[in-house]
């Protein structure tokens, strides 16, 4: 197979563009609002009748938060070069924990969440798309798409709280929150992946039913054109199996979905922060609800630029995957 | 349209007919819409939400701000929906918190595709470099989850005591919700403006914010209802999910807040259904109804979808 070099090269030069995009705007937001986090945090504390609060704390603040007086480019300049070094400032909720070493232990499960759901909700979505396009204007089509539409148009925290209602809280099948259960070994054993498995369902299966709904309607209208296309009345013709031909028509179908999955990364790690911290899983979302109720700037700012990366490196990822799948793109880069 | 040439070689139109024009392409889409069942079901759904609204900007039964009754009552002849946790009546909430949850969706829609068609057009119709530079600024906005910019927004704006009141609410959901159509639109154009009626059109000296105007908006204009309604019910999940986080002006009632106070109150667990639920089914039924509307779009962009009545691979199948 030839490596569509051009291709991959033009969408890494996107990746960096976005990248800086990102960056810079995580820098310049905080810089745009009035007043800056220290001096909220020290009006906040003097408000709640903090004694013994002297303007060098808030000096002492400043620094914590990174304010300095210098010009705007050297700000930028070592804001870039502490991001290089992986320094993203202290957190003011978990004192005196790094916002890194946070991320480092809370990354992990949003991504094990966000990846196992999507992809689960991509096979599945596809697969009902493609019984609802090839047995179109149906009950069974008609039932399904129903049913997917309603489910991608009901606001996912009620859905979320609904289903930990039903199974955690009077079904008592599931547990109400964290990743793995107190009494297994972290580690590589099976009563601790059982352990995860099963903690995982109840937000995997939340995002996954809020998710499927553009699977199936996107396979569904790229399906029914491919079925009625003339490479398929070719195919008929030769006399190919009924199965072979809908296995070429969904091949083909199943295109611009791939290209929506690398979307969807970013459009479901919303969705995925505002679920972990309904079902208390120990990932990103539960910190930034934590890290918004007590205004920790430094821990917001990293969970955001976290995030962003995560999903520029799953777009990236998807985006080469699709130059190898699609032979018209690899054409198109040499 | 009747176009008639001057010696010039310019075209002129015909006021009136133009106008014609576009009322009568607008109906008959109307009525090519209709004439699909889901996007007809979508359609009465919305008009229907539509009326609930505004009706509730006149009228509710009872004052929705007000704690007149008793807590956490279920539903009742007083209180047809029962009363919330804190003693306001249920429906008069839904009722009055139509109006604002429907005009933040659909500003939020218009502004948003307002400019996804700006920027879309002018990045087909610029240099190569633009359209680059273009493309990487709409996937930045892409790429970031909006929930996050919100919470960032949002954490900012309550450092500084300020909840999002209505504007602000709308201008960041305009901000992260903008480049998902702009993308569509600078691809569309893109493939347009290199087809060949395009091409006489600039030969024979037509301007290009005539060809944009005539020629190009008119093709694209599925697309741009499509993308409204998609950016509406952007709308109203955002709108929902800053209220749900908090950042939000909680005291305003819209079906945003009303699921933020219940959930706050933990309605779910008190088992007040009647709390929870409204505010959530309305929400789906105004997504519902987009969603369905623009099955209808779809299927008037791409004929290919419609129905047909006897062919052959159908016997087959």
């Amino acid at each position: 197979m030839k490596i569509p070099i051009k291709y991959i090269i033009k969408k890494i030069t996107l990746f960096f563009a976005v990248f800086m995009g990102a960056i810079t705007i995580n820098f310049v937001l905080p810089r745009l609002m009035p007043g800056n986090p220290a001096q909220v945090v020290y009006s906040e504390i003097l408000k709640s009748g903090g004694s013994g609060i002297s303007p060098v704390y808030l000096n002492q603040l400043e620094v914590e938060y990174g304010i300095s007086k210098a010009p705007i480019y050297i700000q930028y300049f070592q804001y870039l070069d502490n991001l290089f070094h992986g320094n993203l400032g202290i957190s003011i909720a978990f004192f005196p924990e790094p916002v890194s070493t946070i991320l480092a232990q809370a990354l992990p499960w949003t991504l094990f969440l966000v990846i196992s759901s999507i992809t689960i909700s991509f096979f599945i979505g596809n697969r009902l798309g493609r019984y609802a396009g090839i047995n179109r204007n149906t009950g069974k089509d008609l039932a399904i798409d129903l049913f997917s539409m309603f489910m991608a148009a009901f606001p996912a925290f009620v859905l979320a709280f609904i289903i930990l209602d039903l199974f955690s809280v009077y079904g008592r099948l599931f547990p109400i929150g964290g990743a793995y259960a107190i009494n297994v070994n972290e580690g590589l054993n099976i009563p601790f992946i059982i352990s995860v498995l099963y903690h995982a369902f109840l937000p995997a299966l939340t995002i996954m039913l809020i998710s499927l709904g553009g699977w199936v309607l996107g396979m569904r209208n790229n399906i029914i054109p491919s079925l009625n296309s003339d490479f398929i009345n070719y195919s008929e013709n030769l006399g190919f199996k009924k199965y072979q031909i809908k296995n070429i028509a969904y091949r083909n179908a199943i295109l611009p979905n791939m290209t929506g999955f690398a979307m969807s990364i970013g459009l479901s790690t919303s969705g995925v922060i505002i679920e972990e911290s309904i079902f208390s899983y120990p990932g990103v979302g539960m910190y930034m609800i934590t890290a918004i109720n007590s205004l920790d700037y430094p821990l917001i700012q990293g969970i955001f630029l976290m995030v962003v990366i995560a999903v520029l490196v799953g777009n990236l990822a998807v985006d080469i995957l699709y130059g190898f799948m699609d032979p018209r793109i690899r054409q198109e880069g040499e | 349209m009747e176009e008639k040439s001057n010696l010039n070689g310019k075209i002129t139109y015909n006021k009136s007919k133009k106008l014609n024009g576009y009322t009568s392409i607008i109906r008959s889409s109307l009525a090519t819409l209709l004439k699909n069942n889901k996007s007809k079901v979508g359609f009465i759904l919305l008009l229907s939400i539509v009326t609930f609204s505004i009706i509730g900007i006149f009228y509710t039964p009872y004052n929705p701000n007000a704690y007149l009754f008793k807590f956490s009552q279920p539903p009742n002849f007083v209180n047809l929906l029962g009363t919330t946790g804190y003693g306001q009546d249920v429906f008069s909430e839904l009722l009055g918190g139509a109006a604002p949850t429907l005009m933040i969706a659909f500003s939020v829609g218009l502004l948003g595709t307002l400019i996804a068609v700006l920027v879309g057009i002018f990045a087909g119709f610029t240099s190569k470099t633009t359209n680059a530079v273009i493309n990487a600024f709409i996937n930045i906005f892409l790429v970031i989850p909006g929930v996050l910019l919100i919470m960032l927004f949002g954490t900012y704006f309550l450092g500084i005591h300020q909840n999002l009141g209505y504007l602000p609410t709308i201008i960041i959901l305009v901000i992260t919700g903008w480049a998902f159509g702009a993308r569509t639109f600078r691809s569309i154009t893109l493939s347009i403006v290199k087809r060949d009626f395009i091409l006489s059109s600039i030969l024979i000296g037509e301007s290009k914010m005539s060809i944009i105007m005539r020629q190009i908006m008119r093709a694209i204009m599925p697309v741009i209802v499509s993308n409204f309604f998609f950016t509406s019910m952007y709308g109203a999940m955002g709108l929902t999910f800053i209220e749900y986080l908090g950042v939000g002006n909680v005291e305003q009632v819209n079906w945003g807040t009303m699921l933020y106070w219940a959930i706050n109150y933990e309605a779910y667990l008190t088992g007040a259904w009647w709390w929870i639920l409204p505010p959530s089914i309305m929400i789906s039924m105004l997504m519902f109804s987009l969603i369905l509307l623009n099955f209808g779009l779809d299927e008037m962009a791409n004929p290919s979808l419609r129905v047909f009545k006897k062919k052959k691979r159908d016997k087959n199948e």
